[in-house]
């Protein structure tokens, strides 16, 4: 069986140090995570409000409108390529071929336009010299953006791109166009920042395009009428400026109590400028949410270094408590052991003679207080121990001993047998000892008597019985000794060998 | 941003802003022997409050509740000339198709026009139209003696023939129907009885037109000079034809304001007019009173800044949209009864300086 392993105080040291190092490590690493995590805390606080932040955010929605423009155009080129390939000879053909190229090109709202400006789409024909800037020139050379605020208050960027050496019902075609409504500019450029900027197309002139509110101070306004008086005015005069000639910029302003910032990056490809706005409320819930944060993951840490160091004490204790129990353990092993020596002789194995008076004393106190009943002392002698020792050695008298302790032991298996002189036994009866102490001494003896003739070891017992008038074992053992005496006189008739 | 619409139910909804206008506009050519207290207080109801400006101009357009009798349509539609009022008819058209569309009803249409007014042009036009077969053909009338006997003989035919936007043909013409202004005269009379009223009924005025024989101009310009010739102290020194022209109207300006140093007011009778006028005005720095017609952008912002007094602005977006909705009726065979009416009752809202910022947010989303 393995044997089960035990805590030393080598393995409770090795604990402790283990321990106390771990948390040391644990507490250095949280105080570096806790100041890396403060730092990257306050970069990002820094970095949700700050100017770059803005202008990363402007920049990348103007960037998605340039996008959509370029996109847009190449869809144009690919859809001219498409109806110059077609066989078109009427009307009817060429609203089929501009019906065909919206839906493979998701090109909505294009169109056609001859030398004679009369506008071809897929249900009208129309004349739109009047309608379309770009129709303007007699001929057209170049691609053309332009803003297309519409009677009715809708707004569309019309991308129109000139045509060459494409003739349909006999007629030259000069270009095409598609208008893409403001909305769906506005729903592309909207996407998740927890709603913690505004933003907004503007023209030049800073009136406002996409219909978004530019926070609850411009809201839909035109910025600089909604920002005039707000910023000093040599700053409004060089923003309005910037601003109107497509360049970047950055504007703070207090109004209402609340400090904003904005940032103005132009669309390119556009006149138009994309505006984002934040307001201070917003800088400092940013601040104080990440504030909140660092706080409560800093209480985290703490609570957490408390609990490891909390179940490092307990497995301390426990460990300290098993190095107690085990000494404990130990201390009554070895108590045991001591006891078991001071009452066992070593030649035998039996119990020795200091058992016997410690058992003498413990029986007389239970008569004295009439505890006890039904015992009997039966007193043994080892016949021709002296002759042994003289004509064959003391180790062959020493195997006499050993071979008559095995024999009383064998037949007196229900008593206490004792040790009390060099080749004196004692044996002590009670309760299924006692009960059939009379068949065991018959059977006993008539194994001594059969030992005789097999010159084996030969033992003389005498037993008596605990009577009332008793006072003290001894009573009893001197019944018995006196009793062995007449049997060992009978032995000895019988040929059993004596010392003389 | 954009503020609220109202919403048009129906192609015969009866609208109180126009109901005022046309009680203000009522009478035809025989207003001219209104007294002018009776004018003055026609003007007057005209003058819109401020929801009448948000009216004034209907975007919010349902179809009718008609079942079309067939899934496609084609028709033909020409007007005067190529200029941004016709543009804005356009959108209403083009509104009312895609409403069709969503229902399954497929339109297509031309819609052409010469580069300058031209009757003899339109009659190429229409009897061009007539031999390729459309369901219905549309025409605003570009002078109705010329064009009238055209309608009449393609409507022996058996061409359906509509009229529409700013000109109807003469009357007893066999065209089918007619969806557009019903009231130019009156509006003649109303913006000129607010110029006379400005001007304390004394002074020198011209009158800017537009193409000639156009109807719908000429009936402007008629109203204007029987308006004036009641006024003892009133004069009209000059009266030009821009041909639906800005340059031209500005050039004819700065001429009559040459000619004319001590002019007092223009009268300015179609779109055109009162931007070439203002522009003139400006530049010569003078404080001629301009009163004028329709809702150019351009004329917007003059009256926003006081150059020009007040302008009359027709509903061209409810024009163009129930111009085809009308069409598809008449070519499913309908003829003017209780589906739609032989003349529609489109609406026209004078509006001065302190209205001019809301009907620029209205028709343009601009602000300022």
């Amino acid at each position: 069986m393995k044997k089960k392993k035990r805590i030393t105080h080598r393995t409770f040291v090795l604990t402790a140090v283990t321990g106390g190092i771990l948390i040391m490590v644990v507490l250095a690493i949280s105080i570096l995570w806790s100041y890396k995590r403060t730092n990257n805390a306050t970069d990002e606080a820094v970095s949700a409000v700050s100017e770059f932040y803005l202008e990363a955010m402007a920049d990348r929605r103007a960037r998605t409108i340039t996008n959509l423009i370029n996109n847009s155009f190449e869809q144009m080129d690919k859809a001219m390529a498409f109806i110059r390939d077609e066989d078109i000879m009427t009307q009817d053909d060429l609203r089929l071929a501009i019906g065909k190229v919206k839906s493979l090109l998701s090109l909505n709202r294009f169109a056609v336009v001859d030398t004679d400006n009369i506008v071809y789409t897929q249900y009208t024909t129309y004349t739109g010299g009047s309608r379309h800037a770009f129709l303007a020139e007699e001929k057209m050379e170049e691609r053309y953006i332009s803003t297309v605020l519409k009677y009715g208050s809708s707004m569309e960027l019309c991308l129109a791109a000139p045509s060459r050496d494409i003739r349909l019902m006999d007629k030259d075609i000069k270009a095409c166009f598609v208008q893409i409504d403001i909305n769906e500019i506005v729903d592309l450029l909207a996407f998740d920042d927890q709603g913690r900027t505004y933003f907004g197309l503007y023209t030049p002139n800073g009136e406002n395009l996409s219909g978004t509110e530019l926070g609850p101070y411009i809201a839909g306004t035109n910025i600089f009428e909604a920002i005039k008086g707000v910023v000093p005015i040599e700053e409004w005069d060089q923003n309005r400026n910037n601003f109107s000639r497509g360049l970047e910029g950055c504007i703070t302003f207090t109004a209402d109590g609340n400090e904003a910032t904005l940032v103005y990056v132009p669309v390119e490809g556009t006149d138009w400028q994309m505006v984002v706005l934040i307001s201070g409320s917003v800088i400092h819930e940013t601040i104080h949410d990440i504030s909140e944060n660092s706080i409560r993951t800093s209480r985290n840490m703490v609570l957490y270094i408390l609990v490891l160091m909390l179940l490092f004490a307990v497995i301390l204790l426990v460990e300290l408590g098993l190095l107690a129990k085990y000494k404990l353990e130990d201390e009554k092993e070895k108590s045991s052991s001591f006891h078991t020596m001071a009452n066992t002789d070593s030649m035998t194995g039996v119990r020795n003679k200091h058992a016997f008076s410690a058992y003498e004393a413990e029986v007389n106190e239970k008569i004295k207080n009439s505890g006890i009943s039904d015992l009997a002392v039966i007193v043994c002698d080892v016949n021709g121990l002296k002759l042994i020792n003289d004509t064959q050695g003391h180790a062959a008298g020493d195997k006499l001993i050993k071979d008559a302790s095995m024999l009383i032991c064998e037949y007196f298996t229900h008593g206490m047998v004792f040790r009390i002189g060099g080749d004196e036994f004692a044996v002590i009866l009670r309760e299924k000892g006692y009960d059939t102490m009379e068949e065991t001494i018959a059977t006993f003896n008539s194994r001594v008597e059969e030992n005789i003739r097999t010159k084996d070891v030969v033992i003389s017992i005498g037993c008596s019985t605990l009577k009332p008038e008793d006072e003290q074992l001894h009573d009893v053992f001197e019944r018995a000794d006196h009793l062995m005496y007449i049997r060992k006189k009978e032995l000895k008739g019988m040929g059993a060998p004596t010392r003389e | 941003m954009r503020t609220a619409r109202i919403k048009r139910k129906g192609l015969l909804a009866v609208i109180p802003a126009a109901l005022l206008c046309l009680t203000a506009c009522s009478s035809t050519a025989g207003t001219a022997g209104t007294e002018p207290e009776d004018l003055r207080e026609a003007v007057e109801a005209a003058a819109p409050a401020d929801d009448a400006v948000s009216t004034a101009v209907d975007f919010d357009h349902e179809l009718a509740s008609y079942q079309p009798a067939k899934d496609s349509y084609n028709f033909y539609f020409t007007y005067k000339t190529v200029h941004p009022w016709w543009d804005a008819v356009a959108l209403g058209m083009e509104d009312a198709q895609r409403q069709f569309l969503e229902k399954g009803v497929c339109i297509t249409y031309e819609y052409m026009a010469p580069d300058g007014t031209s009757a003899e042009d339109q009659i190429q036009r229409l009897l061009a139209a007539e031999k390729t077969g459309y369901d219905v053909i549309g025409v605003d009338v570009a002078d109705e003696d010329i064009i009238s006997p055209v309608i009449d003989g393609m409507a022996a035919n058996g061409t359906k023939v509509m009229t529409f936007s700013s000109s109807d043909a003469r009357e007893g013409c066999r065209r089918i129907a007619y969806v557009g202004n019903t009231h130019n005269y009156e509006d003649g009379v109303a913006l000129t009885e607010a110029l006379c009223e400005k001007l304390d009924y004394k002074g020198k005025v011209a009158v800017l037109v537009g193409s000639k024989g156009a109807p719908c101009h000429e009936d402007r310009a008629r109203g204007a000079a029987d308006t004036i010739s009641k006024y003892g102290d009133m004069e009209v020194v000059a009266t030009e034809y821009d041909m639906d022209s800005i340059d031209l109207a500005y050039e004819l300006t700065l001429k009559i304001l040459d000619d004319h140093p001590d002019l007092d007011g223009i009268i300015c009778c179609n779109m055109s007019n009162p931007v070439g006028a203002a522009r003139a005005v400006t530049e010569k720095n003078s404080s001629t009173v301009i009163v004028g017609m329709d809702h150019d952008r351009e004329a917007l912002e003059y009256l926003r800044d006081g150059v020009i007094y007040c302008l009359g602005v027709q509903d061209c977006y409810s024009i163009g949209f129930d111009t085809l909705q009308i069409a598809v009726m008449i070519a499913d065979g309908n003829t003017p009864g209780d589906l739609f009416p032989e003349r529609t009752n489109e609406i026209t809202t004078v509006i001065y300086q302190k209205d001019a910022a809301m009907m620029l947010e209205l028709l343009y989303g601009e602000v300022l």
